[in-house]
């Protein structure tokens, strides 16, 4: 689906940040020896909305291209927050890596095309992109960590 | 994508807002329709003068004490205002969308600049104050103060319902006047809303009247002895003769009336960017606005820039999102009702038969999203090959229709904007600063967009005007709005 308002876009934001909210929280209860890190992911997604929101309906107004704004194509950040019911850690990891690299995406795409719109949607879109950047290498250091527990 | 929930569920009748009491009308009731589906969602009251009157009456009576409300006090009430409007932003930009037929994202940013102006208007505590001159003679010194007047009426249009009004009653009220508000009987709504906010927010009763009507409650305004100054919003015929008519009766006031933008669009121009603009710019609001792009001017002999512009621009319009504006992925709502539509459809027509080309034709070539009648749809309309005399070119449509014009250079696209009568939101598109500069030198247009197609000034700016587009002195909005509504008295004192 083509979304191209300020509003469908800051909805599909919240649909990304909830359905991975759900993710992790499903991981916290599968694998409780990580569930901090998981659910410190959830709480965080979140603050990423509530800065989101914050932005657009404080700066929206009539005299900006609200309507115009975005070319964003859904699909293309689309991702599967299933997993199979004998799935171990390492591949939760690897799909959870996989889901904050779409997410990523989404918002570094939403800050080039949220320029018209004034400075501080673009600017929530960046903040919240750089908190996921920092997700990845917690990921990476938690399947480490797990590695290293299997082999001891 | 899913419809956001209407906060409007029941058919309700709308009463009158009269010294801090909701009154019943005699008059007439009118349903309130949403344009969508033609499905009425309110009733609203043609008041009568006699109403009018008593609404008066009761900001008369509440005016001594309100205006010896210090104004710290006053722009608390306004602070509790604009966090309860905070609260219910979403509520208020729905039923804007439900009463008006807007999209959402529209709705909001009507809200957001309505708060924006009780925003500005809780500063009143510095915005009222004075000057003070010692000395101007040997032990004498000289002062100005300003002094609200009384009661201030203010007459809205169809096409901003929550916001419009909010460029003046914050402002009246927050420097000791009282108002009453006529909202447009069409979207009546969000102002009764905004009415019942107005008292939770501990407004005193007579501060804030509203009286739902028609023509008679208008005219009645512009006769009443005790109504000292007007804001109006609507078209031009009508802001002259409110001008003329506070004339004669001796009021101040400020009647903002129809435009023409000219939208100037030079071959050094961020094509990526400005199209997205225009788009806003014309049909954003389906073209129901005072400051949305009329007349698209490309400037330059190059063929082959105008070619490739106007595809785009054609390309951009004909992948316009049309439906219910509660569907967030909607770009482009309905006109207000089909009177309009058919208004618009009348100008379609002569400029077919005054020999312009109809590149894009909204009467036929769109589709709606969602199962809903066409009735009060129009998708965007391109005209090309428009010359400045035409109807379409020099007359206000308010719809969503470009006429496409071409000028020489910039000097005959600044001609072309100045001969129109109309001088309200002109603007350019370029990457060049000289041009911007000539632009907005030589521009006759209270309001001139740089790179901007949408020129609403900021709440603490004056919504500014010229031409047939204004008719009086000073402006809605910010400091012009503290002098408008306010007396400058000056003392000269010297002491024994």
């Amino acid at each position: 689906m083509k979304v191209q308002t300020a509003s469908a876009t800051i909805t599909f934001a919240r649909t990304l940040e909830s359905e991975s909210a759900e993710f992790y929280e499903t991981l916290s209860q599968k694998h409780p020896e990580h569930k901090d890190v998981f659910l410190s992911f959830a709480r965080e997604n979140a603050k990423n909305v509530a800065q989101i929101e914050r932005a657009y309906y404080g700066v929206i107004t009539d005299a900006i291209e609200g309507c115009f704004a975005f070319n964003i194509e859904t699909d293309e950040y689309a991702f599967d927050a299933g997993l199979a019911e004998d799935s171990g850690l390492s591949d939760a990891l690897g799909r959870a890596v996989e889901i904050e690299g779409k997410i990523l995406k989404f918002y570094s795409d939403a800050v080039e095309q949220s320029k018209p719109l004034m400075a501080d949607v673009p600017r929530a879109f960046e903040a919240v992109a750089k908190r996921r950047r920092g997700r990845r290498p917690q990921l990476e250091h938690t399947s480490e960590a797990s590695s290293r527990r299997e082999s001891a | 994508m899913a419809l956001l929930e209407e906060p409007i569920k029941e058919v309700r009748t709308l009463k009158n807002f009269i010294g801090g009491e909701w009154v019943e009308s005699s008059g007439q009731l009118v349903d309130v329709v949403n344009p969508v589906a033609g499905q009425t969602i309110a009733r609203v009251p043609i008041s009568t003068k006699e109403e009018l009157d008593a609404a008066v009456e009761a900001a008369k009576n509440a005016f001594p004490d309100w205006r010896a409300t210090p104004p710290v006090a006053r722009a608390r009430c306004l602070f509790r205002l604009k966090e309860l409007l905070e609260g219910c932003f979403e509520e208020i930009s729905r039923i804007q969308t439900q009463e008006h037929g807007k999209t959402i994202d529209e709705s909001r940013g009507e809200t957001r600049r309505g708060i924006e102006n009780v925003e500005v208007a809780c500063g009143i505590a510095t915005l009222m104050q004075g000057l003070y001159s010692e000395d101007i003679a040997a032990g004498i010194d000289e002062y100005l103060i300003r002094q609200p007047l009384g009661v201030f009426g203010i007459i809205a249009p169809f096409n901003f319902p929550f916001m419009i009004p909010l460029w003046s009653a914050p402002y009246a009220v927050a420097t000791g006047n009282c108002v009453v508000i006529k909202p447009s009987p069409e979207v009546p709504i969000s102002q009764t809303r905004l009415a019942e906010l107005t008292e939770e927010a501990g407004i005193p009763p007579g501060v804030w009247n509203v009286v739902h009507g028609g023509g008679t409650v208008g005219n009645a305004m512009l006769e009443h002895r005790d109504i000292v100054g007007i804001t109006f919003v609507g078209s031009t015929p009508t802001a002259r003769l409110v001008y003329q008519r506070c004339g004669d009766t001796g009021k101040r006031v400020i009647a903002q009336g129809g435009a023409k933008n000219f939208m100037v669009v030079m071959p050094d121009c961020n094509v990526d960017r400005t199209i997205p603009a225009l788009m806003t710019s014309f049909f954003g609001n389906t073209g129901q606005r005072c400051l949305s792009g009329a007349n698209l001017v490309i400037v330059g002999e190059d063929d082959s820039f105008y070619d490739n512009f106007l595809k785009r621009v054609a390309e951009a319009a004909s992948r316009i999102v049309i439906g219910y504006g509660l569907d967030e992925s909607v770009q482009m709502g309905p006109l207000r009702d089909g009177e309009k539509k058919a208004r618009i459809i009348g100008y379609i027509e002569s400029g077919t038969r005054e020999g312009a080309t109809l590149r894009l034709d909204g009467r036929e070539d769109f589709n709606i999203v969602g199962d809903y009648p066409r009735t009060c749809f129009l998708g965007a309309t391109i005209f090309e090959h428009v010359s400045p005399d035409m109807r379409i070119g020099r007359e206000e449509i308010f719809g969503p229709v470009m006429s496409v014009m071409r000028a020489r250079d910039l000097d005959h696209a600044i001609e072309m904007a100045n001969a129109n009568p109309f001088g309200n939101g002109h603007a350019i598109f370029t990457s060049n600063g000289g041009y911007a500069r000539e632009f907005r030198y030589r521009v006759i247009s209270g309001n001139v967009g740089i790179n901007v197609g949408i020129v609403a000034p900021m709440a603490f700016f004056p919504f500014s005007g010229m031409k047939e587009s204004f008719f009086g002195v000073l402006h809605t909005q910010g400091q012009e709005a503290i002098r408008f509504f306010t007396e400058s008295k000056v003392v000269i004192e010297r002491w024994f």
